[in-house]
């Protein structure tokens, strides 16, 4: 199980006190933040990606992921969304291979689609090709990771021929992908073809929606053959503002909360805790509340935090994280290995990934003979032989 | 068959409500004339309206709306009644239709009521709201019916009303019957989801997909398929 924080770098007012940091502030703090959580004894970071303001989340993750790489020595570094529809899958695979080698392999990544609608042109694409595109360029990308003199065509970039990805990826072990959507199954269903990971942000659908997109995964993950149900790899995100004592914590982010960019002047703060992730109270409350996302996810492998939004100032995100690093995450460490089943997967890492890789056990895209899936196609096929044969 | 009212109450003895019980009441004993063995249901809008402003902030919808655009799922028949304000029905109701899912009333008979306080307000049903449930792919009746004050006060008012009431609910139950597949028993639920297991758009499947078909394995598009584009 891997424990950590998820970050979009909104530059937000401070509600309390009407300041309102610089974008350069922000993206130090974040690099402040980064560095505490390792320093806390976290194993992720994750930053999405932005080309928009209020958001000073980086257009190209790798830059920041790489920095923070210099001064870490064990933290997973991992986007929490890379723009699969509007960045070349070219540069993708570049630029994270690259920083998969600057980091000895502590990056992966969560695929996302952006829902803002004006980006997409800004890249020469079409938000309503959001699903399409997500489709398309990860194949690519999937492909540029793992061929050489690769011949390509599709319909979103311009052709390839002989091209190879400089640099390949450290030990020819592509980082690990997880795929993010909140409530489009297209994309559980695709992370569950390549037995690639799941991930649900689980900051604003109530959890049995949830639970639903990770119920679909982890059936068509066992469909596809990569394993069982059970095996299949889940990342959850989550809200959290903690303060020892729970009436504390509640005061204290009211008015964060009542202005946040995105839910802020509509649902209070206790109708939202109700009915999202959001948890608001001492770390207790927190431990619970995260220990319970077990019994509708199953037994899963990332855990994220968002911790660092809404303005809320440096100096109150570090003590988050001094309260996460200890009271909370040794806690979930525990309680989470606890009747853990013995044939559910860690969280993968490039140490992990690259046995898989020399034991011939990487996952077949689509499911390889002995799936379902591979016995549906050859029934298929059969039954396309048959018809043919009656025509003549 | 299930027949559902979605109000826009917004006092507890209002005039909006008492038309609602009306349509509801004529369109029961329509159903039950044509053996289609009527079941009521109603929704309040005005229960749900900090539910409908969070939603239109947030995009995030809470339980109790869920469930409320659930019933309309599974109802057969929806009748639709609000107050109306300069000439447009109250800004609540409206937002309950334009946050529902699209297609959520596709083949459902819909039939329009709206109250007001003159004869004035009486095409508000026809020229905002009919056009909006269209969109959502519900089959209007022709008939819609408007009580203003006078069709409350005096004698004359209130046998027009009725009639208008009348005809407005045999139209509605007469499409709701000869669209077929309504179910005339309380195994309707069971028969209108096996009718529609397979694929979407499959004919025959009466029922729209609901959010757990969207979710169901066997439901949802093979990746195969998405790749081929």
């Amino acid at each position: 199980m891997e424990l950590g924080i998820f970050t979009i770098g909104d530059v937000t007012t401070d509600p309390t006190n009407g300041t309102t940091v610089s974008e350069n502030q922000r993206i130090k703090n974040t690099v402040e933040i980064a560095k505490k959580a390792e320093e806390v004894g976290l194993d992720v970071f994750a930053t999405g990606q932005h080309h928009n303001p209020p958001f000073v989340a980086p257009a190209n993750p790798p830059v920041l992921l790489s920095h923070i790489a210099a001064q870490t020595e064990k933290l997973h570094l991992s986007t929490a969304t890379t723009l699969i529809t509007t960045t070349d899958p070219v540069r993708i695979a570049e630029d994270y291979a690259y920083a998969q080698h600057l980091s000895d392999g502590r990056i992966s990544l969560v695929m996302g689609r952006g829902n803002t609608g004006p980006v997409y042109p800004w890249f020469g694409k079409d938000i309503r090709s959001g699903i399409p595109l997500a489709v398309e360029n990860y194949n690519l990308l999937y492909r540029l990771w793992r061929e050489k003199n690769l011949d390509w065509e599709g319909k979103f970039r311009t052709p390839l021929n002989g091209f190879t990805v400089t640099p390949t990826p450290l030990d020819d072990v592509p980082p690990f992908v997880w795929h993010g959507s909140i409530r489009s199954p297209e994309i559980a269903e695709q992370a569950a073809y390549y037995g690639d990971g799941y991930f649900h942000n689980n900051i604003f659908w109530p959890m049995s929606h949830t639970a639903r997109m990770v119920q679909l995964y982890r059936q068509r993950y066992e469909y596809y053959g990569h394993g069982a149900a059970n095996q299949a790899i889940v990342g959850l995100g989550g809200q959290v503002f903690m303060r020892k004592n729970s009436q504390d914590a509640v005061n204290e982010f009211r008015p964060y909360f009542d202005n946040a960019p995105v839910y802020g002047h509509g649902p209070s703060l206790e109708d939202f805790s109700t009915q999202t992730p959001l948890t608001v109270g001492s770390p207790q409350q927190v431990i619970e509340r995260t220990l319970s996302f077990r019994d509708w996810a199953g037994d899963y492998q990332r855990q994220l935090f968002l911790i660092d939004h809404a303005g809320l100032p440096q100096k109150t995100v570090l003590e988050q994280l001094d309260l996460l690093g200890e009271e909370v995450v040794p806690v979930l460490r525990k309680e989470f290995a606890k009747n853990r089943p013995a044939d559910v997967p860690d969280a993968p890492t490039h140490e992990s990934l690259v046995i898989r890789h020399r034991e011939g056990r990487d996952p077949i895209p689509g499911g390889g003979p002995g799936s379902r899936a591979y016995a549906d196609r050859q029934a298929k096929a059969a039954e396309q032989k048959d018809t043919q044969g009656a025509d003549r | 068959m299930r027949i559902l009212s979605i109000t826009t109450s917004l006092s507890e003895d209002s005039t909006t409500l008492k038309l609602a019980n009306k349509i509801t009441a004529a369109a029961t004993s329509a159903a039950d004339d044509a053996g289609l063995s009527p079941e009521t249901d109603h929704v309040n809008v005005r229960n749900l309206s900090s539910d409908l402003t969070d939603m239109a902030l947030t995009g995030f919808c809470s339980e109790n709306l869920e469930a409320a655009f659930a019933h309309v799922a599974e109802s057969d028949v929806i009748v639709t009644v609000a107050p109306v304000y300069k000439v447009a029905p109250v800004g609540l109701h409206t937002l309950f239709w334009q946050l529902i899912d699209e297609k959520a009333l596709a083949n459902k008979p819909v039939l329009i009521g709206s109250t007001g306080g003159t004869p004035r307000h009486s095409m508000a049903g026809e020229t905002v709201l009919r056009p909006m449930l269209s969109y959502l792919k519900g089959i209007v009746v022709p008939t819609t019916v408007f009580a203003a004050t006078d069709d409350w006060g005096s004698v004359e008012g209130g046998r027009s009303l009725n009639a208008r009431i009348a005809q407005a609910s045999e139209e509605l139950i007469g499409l709701a019957a000869s669209l077929g597949g309504v179910a005339a028993a309380p195994h309707a639920g069971a028969e209108a989801s096996s009718a529609s297991t397979g694929e979407f758009g499959r004919p025959g499947a009466r029922r729209n997909p609901s959010i757990d078909d969207e979710f169901n394995p066997e439901f949802i598009t093979p990746f195969s398929q998405l790749l081929e584009g």
